[in-house]
């Protein structure tokens, strides 16, 4: 089975303080250390178990900056076999269709069973781009997956939908799937795949190379675009108990009483 | 004249709250842009909606076709394509549901519509749109534009905007559906998430933990809290998707949706996600280490601190005042 | 010369960071309470090649380098210590004398058995009334038939209580003095061996230390590793090896000790701020980085000497070993000291730290015994 696993450089910013650079529309970038995407990392799990479930190979394949490199290398040793990254400096600041434009010239390109990606990216959250892949290569989808079953070339998959329900759709390969967190436990690489790692191919492709126009990559070809970044506004502030531990647990329990909770 | 479109989502015989959350806000964006509001309703069977639909637009496209029964992001994005090129409306928002986000790009794409996902606001200006999303977990805000385009395109995020009654009466336009071909996606079924040895939604007291526990071995100490209040212990998805609680106790837009009369957030960031399972509480506490975690816009009361100090001090204080 | 780590050991360290981060840290406090052997962190440690990280591929290793076990033992070792020295000791006091020394048939019994800890190795070297002097050792190995008769004790054995595998060293000619000191691999099993109490530590307190007691022993005559004589050898050149590993131990729980500083120095307030704020504070945090930045570098150029095969790396091994140490006590005191109150508390993981890091400047040889390696290296003619 012939897996492609989109995946992306994210910064980590759960712990972090993020602040508004000079240009208003980017974040400081320069603290910061980066990952995989949280759910991209279940998707290739997924992409794993489900290569080492039926043979074949997984292809990692990534939009972004040389530094991405470590990322896919990562990847590779987690299970990937080959990854591909595409980059052009005429890519950046590519809204959600922008990216997915120029990952699905890079994957038509490719053998696939499967398409698989996160359903979501923590740094721009757009929950865009692995639908729009589909709908571009013309393969039918399902997103929020939490379980696949493949067999003779028809995958029938649970999707989540609100409040735990779950939808289950059949279809004929090769689809896509965007992956939901949770669906598996994402493995450590040993020390024996890390070094495996390094002999295998990270292939470079850049705009032209995959014959694209800079009229539809990047900021050039992107219909959205960020005007500005803002702190959000604050709402209703809780109040706040100052103190130390002891003191703000008795203030808590004195309101636990109030409202009748002991 | 070239209207604003609201698509309807509807799902096993109810109208989900998403519509009518758009179709308050499109009333208004209509009403500023001297528009006409349209209400689009794909399906089967679904004409007791329409009413509904339409006490807020000046019209409702009414599609009624059995391939329309079951959502299927193909088959709805068939069936609006021809629409939306032929009507011709300037703005069209979807629920950013897992309905809408498996439609809304298809349809973006397909029909060559610039879409903006998630969106907490959107306004008119002129000819033009803008948007307002949340970036990195909702530390930051966005504002998008859209460049010039014939149309555009917008999903919105749930509980973005308040409801309210127009008392209008639209007209229902019985519309044909275009010709649909068999999906290459085929809906099964629906299936509920199995019911666990606690149900959240009927407690009076939830005591909720997040990532900010960061050990398993926590979880206890929680719980016992918890118990101290008479209540139950529950938790963000990241607790689940670690496998250290059942899914039955994540609540969240993907999870159970709750009302306590009190509910304790402990290490819990306040993502999006989250905060709309729980908004509904009557009394909020939240504990975190990080003053600005979007948590304390929620809450009622917050203490900004470590909390494998304060959960120990907290848990005695109870403890003597139940005793003293 | 190229001061960055490779792609591979970059990698290295990104995986076990986290690991340590998601799997250790989690319990390293309760082990360190209870004294419990940490066999689920090896377990997991095993399938992701930790025990074994420089026993090559055909011994069923990972077959990496001394730089990367450093950087292994530097990152586990900063979230538990005691985990990164059962890690340490596997690896470079029991396997890698067994690599180095070991014939054909020794390497290919033992090395994978450790490599998947499906037991785990130990060193037995100090003895009750004999450390530093190793020329004072009482234990004795004497010709039986096709036997050595063991006779002795060991004191002070990391992994001792746990351990399958160990690295015994006797004297099998008192008459030659330190030529007449020979190495054995001995069997957990073997009959004539038993094991002493659990030790009392003040800290490393997981690593299931005790005394090993040989009472006519017996162990096979093929498990004399290297030569008879060639024990003193073997253990000064397995310690030059393993002095690299204590001083990234050092290194890790120092800088696990920093971080924790770091952190709480930004979240305490006192007289209206952060002390972070605080110059008094900013030296400590200041000086505490510097040493760990500088230890950190000499135990790579060590860990460097040692990959590139430079024959005599003693004198970096010691100069590592002690400065990292001497730098790990320093900074655990100054974290506890920043953590105020709260560092004297158990609530807080820097008393362990403090406790953990006094051991770093007594075994694998005292700080006293590597300045003396330092400076014959520089003095002898």
């Amino acid at each position: 089975m012939e897996i492609v696993v989109c995946m992306k450089r994210v910064p980590e910013t759960g712990d972090a303080e993020i602040a508004v650079d000079s240009t208003g529309r980017d974040i400081v970038r320069d603290r910061l250390t980066y990952d995989i995407n949280e759910s991209d990392n279940y998707a290739l799990e997924e992409a794993v178990l489900l290569k080492e479930k039926f043979g074949g190979t997984v292809t990692l394949v990534s939009m972004g900056p040389p530094e991405t490199d470590e990322t896919l290398r990562m990847g590779l040793a987690k299970g990937g076999d080959v990854a591909v990254r595409l980059w052009d400096h005429r890519f950046a600041r590519s809204d959600g269709h922008a990216t997915a434009f120029v990952l699905a010239k890079a994957i038509r390109e490719m053998e696939f069973d499967l398409v698989l990606t996160g359903c979501i990216a923590t740094d721009d959250g757009r929950t865009q781009v692995g639908v729009t892949i589909a709908a571009l290569l013309g393969i039918p989808h399902a997103t929020y997956v939490m379980k696949v079953d493949i067999e003779d070339g028809i995958a029938t998959v649970q999707s989540e939908l609100e409040g735990g329900l779950i939808a289950v759709n059949r279809m004929k390969t090769p689809a896509l799937f965007t992956i939901q967190t949770g669906i598996n436990e994402p493995r450590y690489p040993s020390l024996i795949s890390i070094k495996k790692a390094t002999a295998k191919e990270i292939r470079t492709l850049t705009l032209d190379d995959l014959g694209l126009e800079a009229s539809s990559a990047g900021e050039e070809g992107s219909k959205t675009k960020i005007v500005k970044l803002t702190p959000p506004p604050v709402g209703k502030r809780a109040e706040i108990l100052e103190g130390a531990p002891e003191v703000v647990s008795a203030r808590l329990t004195e309101i636990f009483k109030e409202k009748g909770m002991i | 004249m070239r209207d604003i479109f609201v698509l309807a989502e509807h799902r096993r015989g109810e109208l989900r709250d998403i519509t009518i959350e758009m179709l308050t806000k499109g009333r208004e964006l209509a009403e500023c842009c001297g528009v006409p509001l349209t209400a689009v309703l794909l399906g089967h069977g679904v004409d007791r909606f329409a009413e509904k639909l339409a006490s807020y637009a000046d019209t409702v496209v009414l599609i009624d076709h059995p391939q329309l029964e079951n959502f299927n992001s193909e088959t709805y994005q068939a069936a609006l394509s021809p629409l939306l090129e032929d009507r011709q409306p300037f703005l069209t928002l979807i629920g950013h549901t897992a309905f809408g986000i498996d439609v809304a790009p298809r349809l973006s794409a397909q029909s060559n519509i610039p879409l903006a996902t998630d969106c907490i606001d959107i306004r008119c200006e002129d000819d033009r749109v803008f948007a307002v999303r949340q970036i990195y977990g909702g530390k930051l805000n966005a504002e998008v534009s859209y460049e010039n385009a014939p149309q555009y395109l917008a999903t919105i995020r749930p509980a973005s905007f308040p409801v309210r009654e127009y008392g209008l009466k639209g007209e229902i336009v019985r519309t044909d559906c275009p010709a649909l071909k068999t999906p290459e996606r085929e809906f099964l079924e629906y299936v509920e998430a199995p019911a666990g040895e606690v149900d959240i939604t009927q407690a009076d007291v939830i005591v909720a933990v997040g990532r900010g526990i960061k050990e398993k071995e926590t979880l206890p100490l929680v719980e016992e809290l918890a118990k101290s209040l008479g209540g139950v212990l529950a938790c963000s998805r990241p607790i689940v998707d670690a496998g250290w609680l059942p899914k039955d106790r994540q609540v969240g837009s993907s999870g159970k949706t709750v009302k306590p009369k009190l509910y304790v957030a402990i290490g819990i960031s306040g993502a999006f996600q989250h905060i709309t399972g729980m908004k509904g509480s009557d009394t909020i506490v939240a504990i975190n280490k990080d003053p600005n975690a979007p948590v304390f816009n929620e809450a009622d009361y917050g203490i900004v601190g470590d909390l494998f100090k304060v959960l120990p001090t907290l848990k005695e204080k109870i403890a003597e005042l139940k005793s003293g | 010369m190229d001061f960055d780590l490779t792609q591979d050991q970059r990698l290295v360290q990104e995986m076990v960071r986290k690991f340590a981060v998601n799997e250790l840290e989690p319990v390293a406090s309760e082990i360190d309470k209870t004294g419990e052997f940490p066999w689920s962190n090896i377990k997991k440690m095993a399938e992701l090649g930790l025990l074994g990280v420089i026993v090559p591929e055909e011994y069923g290793g990972a077959g990496l380098d001394f730089l990367s076990l450093a950087i292994v033992i530097e990152e586990i070792s900063k979230v538990c210590a005691s985990t990164g020295v059962i890690v340490a000791v596997n690896n470079s006091l029991a396997a890698y004398p067994i690599l180095a020394f070991g014939d054909v048939k020794q390497r290919q019994k033992y090395l994978p058995v450790l490599a998947r800890a499906e037991q785990i190795g130990a060193i037995g070297l100090t003895e009750p009334n004999a450390g530093s002097d190793v020329a004072g050792l009482e234990s004795t190995a004497v010709v039986d038939g096709d036997y050595y008769r063991l006779n002795g004790t060991k004191r002070f054995i990391t992994n001792g209580v746990e351990a399958g595998v160990y690295v015994i060293f006797a004297y099998t000619d008192k008459t030659k003095g330190h030529k007449g000191l020979s190495a054995f691999i001995v069997d957990g099993d073997t009959p004539g061996f038993s094991r002493g109490d659990h030790e009392d530590l003040m800290g490393l307190r997981a690593t299931g230390n005790c005394e090993l007691i040989f009472e006519d022993a017996k162990v096979p005559k093929e498990n004399l590793l290297g030569e008879e004589g060639q024990g003193f050898k073997i253990g000064m050149h397995t310690l030059d090896v393993s002095r690299i590993d204590i001083g990234a131990q050092s290194v890790g729980i120092a800088q696990g000790a920093l971080e924790a500083s770091v952190k709480y120095a930004k979240e305490r307030t006192a007289f209206g701020k952060p002390i972070a704020q605080f110059q008094l504070i900013q030296a400590m945090v200041a000086e505490m980085a510097t040493q760990i930045e500088a230890a950190r570098f000499l135990v790579y150029h060590a860990a460097y000497l040692k990959d590139k095969q430079v024959p005599r790396f003693s004198k970096e091994a010691s100069m590592a070993k002690w400065f990292a140490a001497e730098a790990c006590l320093n900074a655990v005191r100054k974290a506890v000291q920043v953590h105020g109150g709260y560092g004297y508390t158990k609530d807080y993981p820097v008393e362990r730290y403090y406790r953990d890091a006094k051991c770093m400047e007594i075994y694998e040889g005292t700080t006293e015994i590597q300045k003396i390696v330092i400076a014959r290296s520089l003095l002898k003619d």
